[in-house]
């Protein structure tokens, strides 16, 4: 058998066939050759495989940024849910106006309509995610 | 590895996000590119994710991810960010890390990060696909578009390159 190169690496990362493996290791136990060279490569992949795994950047990185901006485009609710909640709203505080004496409820009711009217028709029922939420699930172990 | 799963976006960036990032980063040395790039891809694979249809889903991933990195190499080539007339002819491109960013990294003391970056662009994007990211050689072919062989080839001699600089 002449000395097997290309499939050194093969063999090393088990992506050879059984009828190929095979032939490669008995060549390996005749040929010092072959088997330094496998053991040069076998360094040299190790090597890389030592290289520590980065955690995604943390604070207002692009990729946060970027994370938090494509769950927000996701967990968006159609406007007609933000127009029919606003819609909703403005009804209650017509209906307890009208029906309620003018005592201090109509005032809280007021207070409420212009305190929380407008962030409730944008964000009517989910609260997105903070970016750091976001950017510690996309930073979880990988499996 | 995950196959024929219907998976949302949320759940490709929870299991994926750091792997395309150390990809990157693998690939050109530059914190700021691999974020950039990692932000990019994830952009990509949740407009795809709809049009995925069952089968590998990791050379789906990994498709975009590399032709996402291509494209961003192609642009930053065409457009890059005006240089002083001094640094035109090291201005920093995907395929071929300035030299600043290699003596960079022998300088923190990361002479394997250094010697991948001196690497040719195919061998260093199939030895870090290999042993980064943690592909098949099949999977690393339908990522590339290559045929096996040639992916046997290129991580080959892509350590054997690595070894001849690491000596």
């Amino acid at each position: 058998m002449t000395h097997p190169s290309e499939p050194l690496s093969a063999l090393l990362d088990g992506e050879l066939t059984e009828p190929d493996r095979t032939r490669v290791v008995d060549h390996l136990s005749t040929c010092h050759a072959c088997r330094d060279e496998l053991n040069e490569l076998h360094s040299a992949r190790a090597s890389v495989r030592s290289l520590p795994l980065l955690d995604l950047p943390s604070g207002l990185s692009p990729v946060e940024k970027g994370v938090a901006e494509v769950l927000s485009l996701r967990r968006r609710p159609p406007a007609w849910v933000a127009a029919a909640a606003a819609a909703i709203l403005a009804l209650f505080i017509g209906v307890a106006t009208i029906l309620a004496p003018p005592t201090s409820l109509e005032v809280r009711l007021d207070q409420l309509s212009d305190q929380y009217g407008a962030r409730t028709s944008l964000e009517p029922a989910i609260t997105p995610r903070t970016p750091l939420q976001v950017i510690d699930r996309v930073a979880g172990p990988i499996e | 590895m995950l196959e024929d799963a219907p998976l949302t976006w949320e759940e490709v960036a929870r299991a994926y996000g750091r792997k395309i990032y150390n990809f990157a980063y693998r690939l050109t040395g530059n914190a700021d590119h691999a974020a950039d790039l990692t932000q990019e891809v994830l952009l990509r694979v949740k407009k795809g994710l709809a049009g995925y249809r069952p089968g590998s889903f990791e050379g789906w991933l990994w498709r975009i991810t590399r032709n996402a990195f291509l494209d961003d190499t192609r642009r930053r080539k065409r457009r890059p960010t005006a240089p002083l007339p001094e640094e035109i002819d090291r201005v920093a491109s995907y395929s071929s890390p300035a030299p600043d960013q290699v003596l960079a990294a022998v300088r923190l003391g990361d002479d394997i990060q250094a010697a991948l970056l001196e690497l040719p662009y195919d061998f260093r994007e199939a030895v870090v696909l290999c042993d980064i990211v943690g592909l098949s050689y099949e999977e690393i072919s339908a990522a590339i578009a290559a045929p096996i062989g040639t992916v046997r080839s290129r991580i080959h001699r892509g350590r054997k390159m690595l070894k001849e600089r690491l000596q």
